[in-house]
């Protein structure tokens, strides 16, 4: 390949400085980010009283926004590790992008479950006395572990592109640069360097699968290692992961659109990428709608007495409207969308997307909150509001602040390092040049 | 006008006749005495109201209640007071202030009075009672013996005819001590049984309570004496506290769990550390 075309390549996928909307859109970031921090000063200086969260649900949007952090953050091993093992090419351009939502999620995912409790200070008691037979154990210790393998992952392909950076001085700045210059200054394209890169990303490439099944898995084992109607089942651990799977695609395919039309990336994140992603994405909703069928079809079917109340309230009471919501949006309307050629198109495939991140998040207060207000034993005694949740605006505050928080990573992460990679781009490049050719 | 002036002036005037009427409908108010011998050291008093309610008697509670010893008419008799509770009924316990009365006599009686009240007319409970007592012992074969003793003339004689139960004490009630259900006293006064609950668990040491039982005569009023005996089983306490499950508390988890949880846990943290000594290398390799 010439030098001009990997000249172009670099120019074209170097971080850019925000421009006008760019800023707008961080400042908007931060304002959400600051009043989330408003309430969440608000909830530690009165407790969680401000909160809806009472006696019966004691788990509310926060573990609503936790569960949805866990699932969009298996993008990354689906992406990175799943299409990379099975020689899929067509992903390298989305990796990162993929490995970036992973690791601000899941580092949003780990920040929730602090907020909800109530005395954060006391957190290390979770680790002095908490118990190994828990699954919340379980959840902390596979949490970390994601977060480190996950941090990996997007270090190790990003050393390359570091070099690069380094050699634009200038551009950079004094701080970028000395960023790049820590981060990657030993970085020198030896052989032997390309060689432990490519053995340590297939390494964890193997090593990120099962950890990201875990995480999914476990956090799924919180409900269903607890007896209560529609916790109590088996078919938790593969549905929540289809469920992972679908919002992280969904979530991957907005972010492609976003930056592929700010950065104007139409090379590189080409309609060839929707029309796969899309393909992956109907595959992955039909996959998480046959588990919502079992999920829900064969409890209804039997409509056991203690479970009735719960199966209607999601059906036909007072969650239905967000039930069908959520599976329309997250499911039937994706599919119908998607499975068309010019729904696979980049605009209707975004579309498609933000209904799935949109109504995965929605599903996931239907796994947490109306479960808690049909406990097996009926409720007596309690004040009127105890049957009912509507979070106060400190939690809608709280959990539209870590959402924005998570944004503001990604939006970071892609001024600071090129959301493409560029090495891999250059010797993908070069390499369909030279299949050309033979 | 005129009209609705009249119409108002005989409601305003017939309000207070619908109160009345209301006020004249006070309720019969039974009260019930109740004499309690407990184990020849104390005696208490159970006072009970009652009252019909929808054609049946119904307990209640919230009501005022004197008590005398022998009658009300000197004030000197009065022993205590007290007020029904939900269920019902109040304990009373025969203060010291009426030793002079108690030992003036071998019979006794107690006399309740509430006052009327709004809701309640005036009632009025009475008990009389001869002072009785039991004696019980035990035998070689595990025998339990128990005697009535009735104060007549100053002096305990043994009576016979009453109907006595024997029991062991367990937590939510008294069992037989055998298939019998009730005995009754012969001309000694005496009744005899062989306790046949075995391996009935007791105490640490094996201690069981038997006891004695006059209950609800009309002559005595309800008596009860206890004795304590070797005849249980030793209660060793147990505890799975320390045993290791999955239940247990922290670093008491199974050994199987504890093996598959920390061989996980290292298995992957090896290839996190590994990667990061490849970074070592490769920073190594940068750095020649």
């Amino acid at each position: 390949m010439d030098k001009l075309k990997e000249n172009q390549i670099i120019e074209d996928l170097l971080p850019q400085k925000f421009g006008k909307l760019g800023r707008i859109w961080v400042a908007s970031l931060i304002a959400v980010c600051a009043l989330g921090a408003f309430a969440y000063g608000r909830q530690l200086y009165y407790g969680l009283e401000v909160t809806a969260m009472r006696d019966y649900v004691s788990w509310g949007i926060y573990i609503s926004n936790f569960v949805f952090f866990v699932a969009i953050s298996l993008v990354g091993s689906l992406i990175t590790a799943v299409l990379r093992l099975t020689n899929v090419k067509w992903s390298t351009p989305l990796t990162r992008i993929a490995e970036i939502i992973a690791v601000s999620a899941i580092t949003f995912a780990s920040l929730i479950i602090i907020v909800d409790m109530g005395r954060p200070e006391r957190f290390y008691n979770l680790f002095l006395h908490g118990r190994l037979q828990s699954p919340i154990i379980w959840d902390v210790i596979v949490i970390t572990t994601y977060f480190f393998i996950s941090l990996l992952l997007l270090y190790f392909p990003l050393l390359p592109d570091l070099k690069i950076l380094i050699a634009f001085k200038e551009r950079n700045g004094k701080w970028l640069q000395k960023l790049y210059v820590f981060l990657g200054s030993y970085w020198k394209d030896k052989h032997a360097q390309f060689k432990i890169t490519d053995k340590a990303i297939n390494i964890l490439a193997i090593a990120i699968i099962p950890v990201a099944f875990s995480i999914h898995t476990v956090t799924s084992w919180l409900f269903a290692t607890t007896y209560r109607p529609g916790w109590d089942s088996t078919n938790f651990g593969a549905y929540f992961i289809s469920g992972a799977f679908l919002v992280g695609a969904g979530g991957v395919v907005v972010a492609m659109y976003i930056f592929r039309k700010h950065y104007k990336l139409e090379k590189y994140i080409t309609d060839d990428h929707f029309d796969r992603m899309g393909k992956v994405l109907v595959m992955l909703a039909l996959l998480y709608l046959y588990f919502n069928v079992n999920e829900f079809l064969v409890p209804a079917f039997k409509m056991k007495k203690s479970e009735e109340e719960h199966l209607l309230g999601l059906f036909t009471g007072e969650f239905a409207p967000i039930f069908w919501f959520a599976i329309f949006t997250a499911m039937f309307i994706p599919i119908f969308i998607l499975l068309f050629k010019k729904g696979r198109k980049p605009l209707p495939a975004f579309i498609a997307g933000v209904l799935v991140v949109v109504g995965s998040w929605f599903k996931r207060f239907l796994i947490v909150t109306p479960t808690l207000l049909h406990p097996f034993l009926p409720m007596h005694d309690v004040p009127a509001n105890y049957h009912h949740y509507i979070p106060t605006w400190e939690e809608w505050a709280i959990a539209g602040g870590s959402l924005a928080g998570a944004l503001l990573v990604i939006t970071f992460f892609a001024r600071i390092f090129p959301i493409i990679p560029i090495h891999e781009t250059i010797l993908e490049t070069e390499s369909q040049e030279n299949e050309k050719h033979f | 006008m005129k009209n609705i002036f009249k119409i108002s002036l005989l409601l305003f005037g017939l309000i207070p006749t619908f109160s009345n009427a209301q006020a004249i409908e006070k309720k019969t108010l039974v009260l019930g005495v109740k004499y309690y011998n407990d184990n020849n050291i104390s005696q208490h008093l159970v006072i009970q109201a009652k009252s019909k309610v929808d054609g049946k008697f119904q307990k209640i509670g919230n009501i005022p209640v004197k008590v005398y010893i022998n009658n009300e008419n000197d004030k000197n008799n009065f022993i205590g007071t007290g007020t029904t509770s939900e269920r019902g009924e109040f304990l009373l316990l025969i203060p010291a202030t009426a030793k002079t009365a108690w030992t003036k006599s071998a019979n006794q009686s107690f006399v309740a009075i509430s006052a009327e009240s709004k809701l309640y007319e005036e009632a009025r409970g009475e008990i009389a009672i001869t002072k009785a007592k039991i004696k019980m012992d035990t035998a070689d074969g595990k025998i339990v013996n128990a005697k009535l003793f009735v104060l007549t003339d100053s002096i305990w004689k043994p009576t016979a005819g009453v109907e006595m139960v024997l029991t062991v004490k367990r937590l939510d009630g008294n069992l037989n001590v055998n298939e019998t259900a009730t005995y009754t006293t012969d001309t000694a006064g005496a009744v005899t049984a062989e306790f046949k609950r075995e391996n009935l668990p007791g105490d640490n040491k094996g201690n069981l309570i038997i006891v004695a039982n006059v209950i609800d005569n009309d002559a005595y009023g309800n008596i009860i004496a206890e004795t304590i005996v070797p005849w249980g089983k030793p209660l060793v306490y147990t505890t799975n506290y320390n045993h290791r499950s999955l239940f247990a508390r922290r670093g008491h988890s199974p050994f199987w769990l504890e093996f598959l949880a920390y061989g996980i846990i290292a298995a992957v943290w090896v290839v996190i550390i590994y990667l990061v000594l490849l970074i070592k290398k490769i920073v190594k390799l940068g750095l020649e």
